[in-house]
């Protein structure tokens, strides 16, 4: 047979076996202008290994039990041992133990609490429900007595992967810098978690974004936005795997953005030519010896890496644990005050009172979302300047409009309390203010009920049928 | 020789016959199929599709038979020579006419189911005149607005409209109808239990009605490629008894006027 055939034939059958294996896939890193380009290569390097270590790449995912993640949890005691495999009694498991029988078991491993091996973590080769006994992948180097206690983690990382690259990868990434292939189609552009900020909260404004806040999101999605609702498709169970996994993506996220900005410092890219310029050394012995600073940093017990680690972690850690704490859930401490004409009239007058909520500067008189802050250049905190567009930026650096709030469709939730909680705590990563330390309860009560009526208000002025989107703001705006 | 081709070429229309039988019976064995019709609009429709089957099953067998039989025949003898239709006027009449009268019998016999399905001068007239829900799809969920408890729904949105998302509520034995509307592109509003499927397209409203007869939750589906996403429009239907329902609709209306203080009626009423 020719060439030709043969070609054809390999192409034939390449593609009828096409999507039979998963391909490995590796975590990205952070590529931006701002955080990632102005560090130095072999920081960033760094900065590459230390994350892959703690938290492995997404098909050999790392339960790093420090953070405060549900990696789905199992604990128990070991009943008898026979080589390297542990007949075990569950003291606490979870629903999902089945699971562990899946061949493809990354990072789950077993940790042992108590006993001759405390401390020590193995990993899993196998489970088997039946007998409920686990393989090790390695052997034990002193054999566990019966009765020592021991916790098993990392299937919800395992399952959540999997369910994430299914529904969420291709907006959110691989990573969850919200650059996945179609994110490039979308406006508004999907969330980068690696900030660790997420917009609707009911947490109140210095605390991260909790579980039910989340859930809430999967389960409602975000009118306005090209995020959908996942239930009924996502079961209950899914939808806490998916949860852990995208607040494990967002903790990975923010150490390499801390590690990235901690780098920067010492270790900026142009280094080398800056200080060849400055010191007349050549650069080649510059770069050597940046090498060999980072090694020290590297190896340094007490004020190099793992320190800073440890440090940010540590702050994480905390952080993302206070968001599950009921006291950081802001409830008003008034029930909403009756919805009456005088009480829309009240939140009216505030809205449009520039020294009281100031909602006007952004949201216009008529809250249509074209205040004249909508207009200006806006001051960029990141880098000192201004933007170089004109209107507002949230903290991610895209350009954002303030709600058009003509239009009743609400991106945090429509409940009078999502409206309160937002206009009380602000809208993290944006720059929505919080106004509570200047405003009374009922008073925000006020804005609420004035907020809601804004859509069924016939006497606010409807936007002209014209599409001069740009023109006509801009007017009203600077009147005030 | 002949023998053997007989057979060779006998075998496909055999295989073919069994197969037709087989899957004229799939439906009554359950294999695949959402089951008995949850309305009875779609048992008719139901009976529609069966007719169809049962008259193609019959042609089709009817003509594989002829085939095998005109191989069988030719096999048996050398001498028996082919004759030529061509140009047979009264076979040209057989064939156009027979087809011609299935057609418009098929033609006429479904006008009214098609009628009460699609026709809305022909819709229950409870139904039609006080839609349950609007339901609007979008990329990718299907978003739904109910009246408020005791009211109309009216064509734009009102302040005490109650919001759900991929989760329809209806009434069982009682004529419904919801208006379908899409945000964004043609999508398709499709519940197989029911045997309901419309396309909800961009720019229209367009009535549907159904009377569910059991209560459960029922598959609700994109059935129109609407993007990449379009497996993520995976809703349910539920249908349940009228009390339920209205405590259904009360509960989104609690939820909805949370301010995290509870009592919800009352916020309600303030309203009014």
């Amino acid at each position: 047979m020719s060439a030709r055939v043969w070609r054809l034939l390999v192409m034939v059958l390449a593609s009828a076996l096409a999507g039979c294996s998963e391909d490995a896939s590796q975590m990205r890193f952070a590529q931006n202008a701002n955080i990632a380009k102005p560090v130095h290569r072999k920081a960033r390097a760094v900065v590459e290994k230390t994350l892959e270590e703690h938290f492995g790449t997404p098909l050999d995912s790392v339960a790093w039990l420090k953070l405060p993640v549900n990696y789905g949890k199992a604990e128990g005691k070991v009943k008898s041992v026979d080589g390297r495999s542990l007949t075990v009694d569950f003291t606490q498991e979870t629903s999902d133990l089945q699971s562990l029988n899946s061949p493809e078991l990354n990072h789950a491993g077993l940790l042992f609490t108590s006993g001759a091996n405390q401390g020590k973590s193995f990993l899993l080769a196998g489970y088997d429900a039946s007998d409920k006994s686990f393989e090790l992948l390695t052997t034990l180097e002193s054999t566990p007595a019966e009765g020592d206690q021991f916790v098993v983690a990392g299937q919800n990382l395992r399952h959540g992967r999997k369910l994430y690259a299914r529904h969420c990868q291709h907006c959110h990434g691989i990573n969850g810098d919200g650059d996945g292939p179609t994110a490039k189609y979308l406006n508004p552009r999907p969330r980068d978690y690696r900030l660790g900020i997420f917009k609707f909260t009911s947490t109140n404004k210095d605390t991260k974004v909790s579980r039910d806040d989340l859930k809430r999101i999967l389960s409602q999605g975000i009118p306005g936005t090209y995020m959908p609702a996942f239930v009924p498709m996502l079961k209950d169970n899914e939808l806490t795997m998916v949860i852990e996994y995208v607040r494990w993506l967002a903790m990975r996220g923010e150490l390499e953005v801390q590690l990235l900005k901690d780098l920067k410092n010492d270790y900026a890219a142009d280094r080398a030519k800056k200080e060849a310029q400055e010191t007349k050394a050549s650069t080649s012995d510059i770069e050597k010896q940046i090498a060999k600073q980072l090694e020290e940093y590297v190896a340094n017990p007490t004020e190099g890496l793992s320190a800073f680690v440890e440090n940010v972690t540590g702050d994480m850690v905390s952080a993302w644990e206070s968001a599950e704490m009921t006291d950081t859930v802001i409830m008003p401490p008034v029930p909403r005050v009756p919805d009456t004409p005088e009480s829309r009239e009240r939140g009216k007058s505030l809205f449009v009172k520039t020294d009281g909520g100031k909602c006007i500067n952004c949201h216009g008189p008529t809250g249509r979302g074209n205040g004249f802050q909508t207009e200006d250049f806006q001051k960029n905190d990141a880098t000192g300047g201004f933007y170089a567009k004109r209107g507002l930026h949230d903290s991610w650096g895209e350009p954002i409009k303030p709600r058009d709030l003509t239009r009743g469709i609400y991106r945090g939730g429509r409940r009078p309390i999502d409206i309160y909680r937002r206009i009380s705590q602000g809208i993290k990563g944006t720059p929505m203010p919080p106004v509570a330390a200047t405003v009374t309860p009922e008073q925000i009560w006020d804005l609420v009920n004035y907020v809601l009526s804004v859509p069924f208000d016939s006497a606010s002025p409807k936007p002209a049928k014209s599409n001069s989107v740009a023109g006509q703001p801009s007017e009203q705006g600077n009147a005030n | 020789m002949r023998k053997f081709w007989c057979a060779f070429f006998v075998f496909s229309p055999i295989v073919a016959i069994i197969y037709s039988i087989i899957s004229s019976m799939v439906p009554s064995l359950g294999w695949w199929f959402p089951g008995a019709s949850v309305t009875e609009l779609g048992q008719r429709i139901d009976n529609l599709f069966y007719l169809i089957l049962y008259i193609i099953t019959a042609v089709f067998i009817g003509t594989q038979v002829a085939m095998g039989y005109v191989l069988w025949r030719a096999s048996r003898s050398k001498d028996e020579r082919s004759w030529f239709s061509h140009g047979s006027h009264s076979l040209e009449v057989i064939w156009s006419v027979v087809p011609s009268v299935i057609l418009l019998f098929l033609a006429l016999y479904q006008m009214d189911v098609w009628a009460l399905f699609r026709v809305q001068a022909y819709f229950p007239k409870e139904a039609r005149e006080a839609p349950v829900a609007e339901v609007t799809a979008r990329q990718f969920e299907w978003r739904i607005r109910y009246p408020a408890p005791g009211k109309k729904l009216q064509l734009k949105p009102q302040s005490d409209d109650l919001y759900d998302v991929n989760d329809l509520h209806v009434p069982i034995n009682r004529p419904v109808m919801i208006q379908l509307r899409s945000e964004d592109v043609q999508h398709s509003f499709f519940l197989p239990h029911l045997r309901v499927k419309q396309d909800a397209v961009p720019g229209q409203i367009i009535p549907i009605w159904f009377k569910a007869e059991r209560q459960g939750i029922f598959d609700l589906t994109c059935a129109e490629l609407c993007g990449w996403g379009h497996y993520k429009m995976r809703a349910q239907l539920t249908a349940e008894r009228e009390a339920e329902y209205e405590a259904y609709l009360k509960k989104l209306q609690a939820d909805q006027n949370y301010d995290g203080h509870a009592t919800p009626s009352a916020v309600a009423k303030k309203d009014e």
